[in-house]
C-alpha cells in the first residue's frame, strides 16, 4: 500500500483522511455502478429491433423526481458528518500557547526548516522524532508553493503573507516522500522533500551532529575546496555554521554532507552527482536560481572534498 | 388546420450579395458566423491536441527531455486557456448561434452585427495569444496565473501580458455574445412558444447567457487589476507590496467556477436534444432538467472557494463551502437521472450522436463523482493538486462537454451542411474517442493518489509511475489519431457524403422544419407551434403533446 | 413575449447587470485594502471631498437632463430634444475635467497608481468610471448628431432608451463610488 501514500498513512491526522477517503470510495462506487447499471440496462433492453414496440410517449413522474432529489441530499447530509469530523481529525486546532516546533519557509525551489528549540537549520530534509505531534509554522519567500507529505498529513498552500499553521507526525520510523504541490515557477518538479522520522535515540543523535560545528577540513582537496568557497562567491548566497558564510539567500551547507538528496531531489547526494551539481546545475535543474560558476574539474573536485566533509 | 406563420420577426438589415472570402468576413448572418465558430474552435482544438501531445509524450517516461521545462510550462498553461477559452466555449456557442434562431422560428439573432463582432474579437483574441509564443514565449504561469508567481517580479517575460490581452477581448467578444442570446431568446421566438415550450438547448443557451453576463465581468476586473499591476507597478495581487495573493485567487475562481458551468451546460443542452431523438420520446421530466439547470446557474457563484481549500481558509469558510459545493450535486445528479429515464420504455437508434450521448452519461457521472470527493474537503487536502484532479476535471469537460459536442456535431452536421457524417467511420470514431479518452485519464486518478503532483515536467522514478504515466500518453496518442480521423471524417462528408434531406433524424424541434442547410431567410414557413415538439404535433395531432399532457 | 423593439433596452439593461458586477469586485479591492491601509496617503488625507462632491453634482444632474431629453423626443418636441442633449453632454464633461483635475493634483503631489494600495485602488475604481463616462459621452455624442440630422425618431428610440439606461447606470455607480471612497472611507 506504499505505492498509494494517501492511503498507508502513519500520523492520526492522515489516518482519518485515508479512512474517509475509503469510506467515501465505496459509496461514490455504489452510485456509479447504479447508474452505470442503470444505462447499460437501458440501452439493451430498449433498443430498437424489429418487432419492438412502439416508443412510450411519457413525460415524466414528480414521486420519482422527489425521491431522486431527497436521496442524494441525504447521501450528501452524512457525507458532511463526515466531513466535519475528518475536519477536526485531520487539521486539530492549535491550543493557545502552543509553541511550532519548525518553521518551514518555501522558497523557489527548496524548503529551509528551522527548528525553533534546538536552533537547527536544515533544507529539503526534515527529521522529526516519532510519535511525537509536529507543528508547523509555513511561509513563503516568494511565491505560493504548497507543502505535502501525504502519508503524515494534509497538504497547505505556503502563502507569502499568509502563514499557516501544520500538523505532521510519523507512529513509525521511516523514510517518507514529500513534494511541492502548488504550482511555483519552472523547477516546481524539483521541490521534493523528505521527511525521516527516527527513534528517540537517533533523532538526539542526528541533532546533536546537525548542532555541531563542523570541523576544518584537514585533507589537501578540501582545504582547497574550502577556499574555493569564499573565491567563487558561494559565500553569497550560503551559510557554513564555523565559517565567515553565513547567508540564507540558498540552503544551508553546514551539513550537507549528512543529506541523502541534492536540489530538491534533483540528484542523490553521492560524489559523482555533487560534481555534476556544482559543474552543471543549469542542466540537472536548469533556471534555478544555483548559478553555473564554469568551474573547471580540479575546481568542482576540491569543493566535492570540502563539502563531502560537511557531516 | 395549417396556421403556419411568417417566419420569426428579425431586423431588417439588408445584405449586399458578396461572394468568396469577402462575403465571410463581412457577413453578419447566423449561419455563417456559427460556421465560423465551428471552424476557429476546430482549428483551436488541434492546437490544444498538439500542446497536449507533447505534455504527455515529455511524461511518457521519468526525466525525458523533450522540452525544456519552459517550454513544457507555456504547454500546460495554453493547453488549458486554448482548450476552455478557444475550443470549448465557441465550439458551443458555434452550436447555438447556427441553430438556436432556427429553434424559436426566428430569421436571425437579435443583433447581428454585434454577433459578428463577437467571433472576430473571440478569433483576434485567439491571435493575440498565440502571438506571445514569437514575443518572447506565452505565459508559463497556468491557465489560473495565480499571483504573485503571475507578476512582473517571477514573470518578467510579456507573455503574461498577452495572456491577459487575448482573454480581455475574448471576453468582451463572449459578453456580447451572451447578450445576444439573451435578447434573441427572449424576443425573438415564434408565435406559440413560450418559455415553457423552449427546447432545452435553447433553455441551456438562455441561463448560460445569464451565467456569463454574470462571471465574465469578475474575470475582466481580476485581470484589469493584474495588468495594472504588472504595468504601472502596483501590488493589488503582490504580498510583497503589501497586496494579498490570496484576494486573487478569490477573483479568479468567483469566475472559475461558474465558468466550468458555462462549458457544461450548452452541452447538457445537446444531450437533452439528442437522447429523447434518438429514443425516439420526448425529454423525461423537462421541467425539473430545466429548473435543475437554473439551480445550478445560482449554486455555481457560491462554491467558488472550493478550488482554494488547500490555501489555509478557516474552519467556518472550509465547511460553508463545502457544503455548497456537495450541494450543487444534487440538480446535477437529478440530470443524469431524467436522461437515463428518457430511455426507458424507448425505442433507441444507435447513431454515433446517441453512442456518444450515452456515454457521456457515464464519463460526466465518473467526473461528478469525483467533483463530490473533492467537496469533501478534508478529503481534497490530500487528493488537491495531484493527477487525481487532472483525471477529474477531464472527465468533466472531455467526458462531457466534448462528448456533448461530438454528439451535437454527429446531431447537427447534417442540417448545417446537408450531408451525413459516415455512420460507419462514426462508430470507429467513437470507439477510439471513448477507448482512448479513458486510456489517457481513468489511470490519472491512481496516479494522484499515488502521489503525483500536476504540472511537473517530469518526475521521479517512483513504483507505478513511469508504467502509470506510459498508460496515459499511448491513450492520448490513441486520442490524438481519433481526432484527425474525425476532421478526415467531415472532409469526406463534405465532399462524398449522404445528402441528409430536411429532417434525416425524424426529430422534432423547428430546425428541421427547413431545408439542410436553410435558406437565408431559414424558413419559408414556420410550422405552428403548440408545444415543444412542433413536428411530433404535426405529425401526429391525435397524439399532440399538450392533448396527452391534459389528458 | 417582450417586443424586438425594445431589444436595445434590454441588452444594454444585460449589460448594465454585468458591468456592476465588473465594478463590485473593483469596489471590494478598495474597500478591503481600505482595512489594511500600510503605509502613505489614504482617502482622509489624499482626497479632497468637497470639491469632487461639486463635480457630482454636475453627474447627478446630467441624470436629470437626459430624462429631459428623452420626454422631449417622446412628445416629438427635437429642438428640446437637442438642447436638453447638449446640456447632458456639458454636464458630463464637466464631471470629467473635475476628474482629470483631481487626478493631476493627486500625481502632481506624489500619489500615483503605485504609491501604495490605496491609490492603486481609488484610481482604478474612479478610473474605470470615468471610462466608463467617456464611452457614455460618446454614444451621447453620437445621439445628439443623429438629433441634429433629424434622424432621431420612433424607430430609433430604442437606440436613444438604451444610451439612456447606461448613462444612469453610469450615474448610480458613481453615487455608489462617491459614497464608498468619498464619504465612507474619507471619514473612517
Amino acid at each position: 500500500m506504499d505505492r498509494i501514500p494517501v492511503l498507508a498513512p502513519v500520523s492520526p491526522q492522515a489516518h482519518a483522511l485515508s479512512a474517509l477517503l475509503i469510506a467515501v470510495f465505496f459509496v461514490l462506487l455504489a452510485i456509479f455502478l447504479l447508474v452505470t447499471g442503470l444505462v447499460t440496462f437501458m440501452i439493451i433492453r430498449y433498443r430498437d429491433r424489429p418487432g419492438a414496440p412502439e416508443a412510450r410517449q411519457i413525460f415524466g413522474w414528480n414521486t420519482l423526481e422527489v425521491i431522486w432529489t431527497l436521496i442524494p441530499i441525504g447521501i450528501l447530509a452524512i457525507f458532511s458528518v463526515f466531513m466535519i469530523s475528518a475536519d477536526r481529525a485531520a487539521d486539530p486546532l492549535v491550543p493557545p500557547g502552543r509553541i511550532p516546533d519548525l518553521q518551514v519557509v518555501g522558497h523557489q525551489w527548496w524548503w529551509e526548516i528551522n527548528y525553533r528549540a534546538s536552533g537547527v537549520v536544515a533544507a529539503n530534509e526534515i527529521h522529526i522524532p516519532v510519535g511525537k505531534p509536529i507543528l508547523i509554522d509555513l511561509r513563503s519567500a516568494d511565491v505560493v508553493h504548497d507543502f505535502w507529505a501525504p502519508r503524515l498529513g494534509r497538504k497547505i498552500d505556503a502563502v507569502p503573507g499568509h502563514p499557516n499553521m501544520l500538523w505532521i507526525e510519523a507512529d513509525q520510523p521511516g523514510t517518507y516522500m514529500g513534494e511541492c504541490a502548488e504550482f511555483c515557477g519552472v523547477e516546481h518538479t524539483w521541490m521534493r522533500f523528505r521527511v525521516i522520522a527516527q527513534n528517540r535515540g537517533d533523532f538526539d543523535a542526528w541533532q546533536r551532529t546537525q548542532l555541531a560545528t563542523p570541523l576544518s577540513p584537514t585533507a589537501p582537496d578540501a582545504i582547497a575546496g574550502a577556499k574555493l568557497f569564499t573565491d567563487k562567491t558561494c559565500v553569497n548566497c550560503h551559510a557554513i555554521a564555523g565559517t565567515v558564510a553565513n547567508q540564507t539567500v540558498g540552503p544551508d551547507l553546514s551539513h550537507i554532507a549528512s543529506r541523502v538528496m541534492l536540489a530538491g531531489e534533483a540528484a542523490q547526494n553521492t560524489p559523482d552527482e555533487l560534481f555534476r551539481w556544482l559543474k552543471q546545475p543549469d542542466v540537472i535543474k536548469p533556471q534555478s536560481h544555483m548559478p553555473n560558476f564554469k568551474l573547471t574539474d580540479d575546481e568542482a573536485r576540491e569543493l566535492v572534498a570540502y563539502l563531502e566533509g560537511l557531516k | 388546420m395549417s396556421e403556419m406563420v411568417e417566419a420569426g420577426v428579425a431586423p431588417a438589415i439588408v445584405v449586399p450579395e458578396r461572394e468568396g472570402l469577402l462575403r465571410w468576413i463581412t457577413s453578419v448572418d447566423h449561419k455563417e458566423i456559427g460556421i465560423l465558430y465551428i471552424i476557429s474552435a476546430m482549428a483551436f482544438f488541434l492546437i490544444g491536441g498538439l500542446e497536449a501531445l507533447v505534455i504527455r509524450l515529455q511524461l511518457l517516461a521519468p526525466n525525458f527531455h523533450i522540452v525544456s521545462p519552459e517550454t513544457f510550462d507555456q504547454m500546460f498553461t495554453m493547453h488549458g486557456t486554448t482548450m476552455i477559452f478557444l475550443f470549448v466555449m465557441p465550439m458551443l456557442t458555434g452550436f447555438s448561434t447556427y441553430v438556436v434562431p432556427l429553434m424559436i422560428g426566428a430569421r436571425d439573432m437579435a443583433f447581428p452585427r454585434l454577433n459578428a463582432m463577437s467571433f472576430w474579437l473571440q478569433l483576434f483574441g485567439g491571435i493575440i495569444l498565440y502571438f506571445s509564443f514569437v514575443a518572447g514565449g506565452a505565459s508559463s504561469a497556468g491557465w489560473f496565473a495565480y499571483t504573485p508567481l503571475s507578476e512582473k517580479a517571477y514573470s518578467s517575460l510579456p507573455g503574461v501580458d498577452f495572456w491577459i490581452l487575448g482573454l480581455a477581448c475574448i471576453g468582451i467578444g463572449t459578453l456580447a455574445g451572451a447578450i445576444n442570446f439573451a435578447v434573441t431568446i427572449i424576443c425573438l421566438r415564434v408565435e406559440g412558444l413560450t418559455i415553457r415550450r423552449l427546447p432545452l438547448f435553447v433553455w441551456m443557451t438562455l441561463v448560460n447567457s445569464f451565467l456569463m453576463i454574470f462571471a465574465l465581468p469578475l474575470i475582466n476586473a481580476a485581470l484589469a487589476m493584474l495588468l495594472i499591476d504588472r504595468f504601472f507597478n502596483a501590488h493589488v495581487f503582490d504580498p510583497a507590496g503589501g497586496g494579498s495573493a490570496i484576494l486573487w485567487q478569490h477573483y479568479f475562481w468567483s469566475f472559475g467556477h461558474p465558468e466550468v458551468y458555462i462549458m457544461i451546460l450548452p452541452a447538457f443542452g445537446i444531450i437533452s436534444e439528442v437522447i429523447p431523438v434518438f429514443s425516439r420520446k420526448p425529454i423525461y421530466g423537462y421541467e425539473f432538467v430545466a429548473a435543475s439547470s437554473v439551480a445550478i446557474a445560482f449554486l455555481s457563484f457560491t462554491v467558488w472557494a472550493h478550488h482554494m481549500f488547500a490555501v489555509g481558509m478557516s474552519h467556518v469558510a472550509n465547511l460553508a463551502f463545502g457544503i455548497a459545493s456537495m450541494t450543487i450535486a444534487v440538480p446535477t445528479g437529478i440530470k443524469i437521472f431524467n436522461w437515463t429515464a428518457t430511455m426507458y420504455g424507448g425505442r433507441i437508434r444507435f447513431t454515433t450522436a446517441m453512442m456518444f450521448a450515452t456515454a457521456f452519461l457515464i464519463t460526466f457521472t465518473i467526473g461528478g463523482l469525483s467533483g463530490i470527493s473533492f467537496a469533501i474537503f478534508p478529503l481534497d487536502w490530500q487528493l488537491t493538486d495531484t493527477y487525481y484532479l487532472v483525471a477529474h476535471f477531464h472527465y468533466v469537460l472531455f467526458g462531457g462537454s466534448v462528448f456533448g459536442i461530438f454528439a451535437g456535431f454527429y446531431y447537427w452536421f447534417p442540417k448545417i451542411s446537408g450531408r451525413l457524417l459516415s455512420e460507419r467511420v462514426g462508430k470507429w470514431q467513437f470507439w477510439l474517442t471513448f477507448i482512448g479518452f479513458n486510456l489517457t485519464f481513468f489511470v490519472q486518478h491512481i496516479l494522484g493518489l499515488a502521489g503525483m503532483p500536476r504540472r511537473v515536467f517530469t518526475y521521479p522514478d517512483l513504483p507505478g509511475w513511469h508504467a502509470m504515466n506510459a498508460i496515459s500518453s499511448i491513450g492520448a496518442f490513441m486520442l490524438g489519431f481519433a481526432v484527425l480521423l474525425f476532421v478526415w471524417m467531415i472532409f469526406e462528408a463534405l465532399s462524398n457524403g449522404e445528402i441528409a434531406g430536411d429532417n434525416p433524424w425524424e426529430a422534432w424541434t423547428l430546425e428541421w422544419a427547413t431545408t439542410s442547410p436553410p435558406p437565408p431567410e431559414n424558413f419559408e414557413r414556420v410550422p405552428p407551434v403548440h408545444g415543444r415538439r412542433p413536428l411530433w404535433d404535426l405529425a401526429h395531432p391525435e397524439r399532440a403533446d399538450e392533448l396527452v399532457a391534459r389528458s | 413575449m417582450i417586443s424586438i423593439r425594445e431589444r436595445g433596452k434590454i441588452g444594454v439593461g444585460l449589460f448594465i447587470l454585468s458591468e456592476a458586477n465588473f465594478f463590485l469586485l473593483l469596489i471590494v479591492a478598495y474597500v478591503y485594502y481600505h482595512a489594511y491601509p500600510g503605509q502613505g496617503p489614504t482617502a482622509a488625507n489624499a482626497l479632497n471631498v468637497s470639491r469632487t462632491a461639486a463635480f457630482s453634482v454636475a453627474l447627478f444632474a446630467s441624470s436629470a437632463t437626459i430624462f429631459m431629453a428623452s420626454r422631449a423626443a417622446r412628445h416629438g418636441d427635437n429642438g428640446g430634444l437637442i438642447a436638453w442633449l447638449a446640456i447632458t453632454i456639458a454636464l458630463g464633461t464637466l464631471f470629467i475635467f473635475g476628474q482629470v483635475k483631481e487626478y493631476y493634483d493627486l500625481i502632481e503631489g506624489g500619489v500615483g497608481v503605485s504609491r501604495n494600495l490605496f491609490a492603486t485602488t481609488f484610481f482604478t475604481l474612479t478610473g474605470f468610471h470615468g471610462l466608463h463616462v467617456i464611452i457614455g459621452l460618446i454614444a451621447l455624442g453620437i445621439t445628439f448628431a443623429l438629433a441634429l440630422a433629424g434622424k432621431l425618431h420612433a424607430s430609433t428610440r430604442d437606440g436613444f432608451g438604451a444610451v439612456e439606461w447606461y448613462w444612469h447606470f453610469v450615474d448610480v455607480v458613481w453615487v455608489v463610488v462617491f459614497s464608498v471612497v468619498y464619504l465612507w472611507s474619507a471619514a473612517s
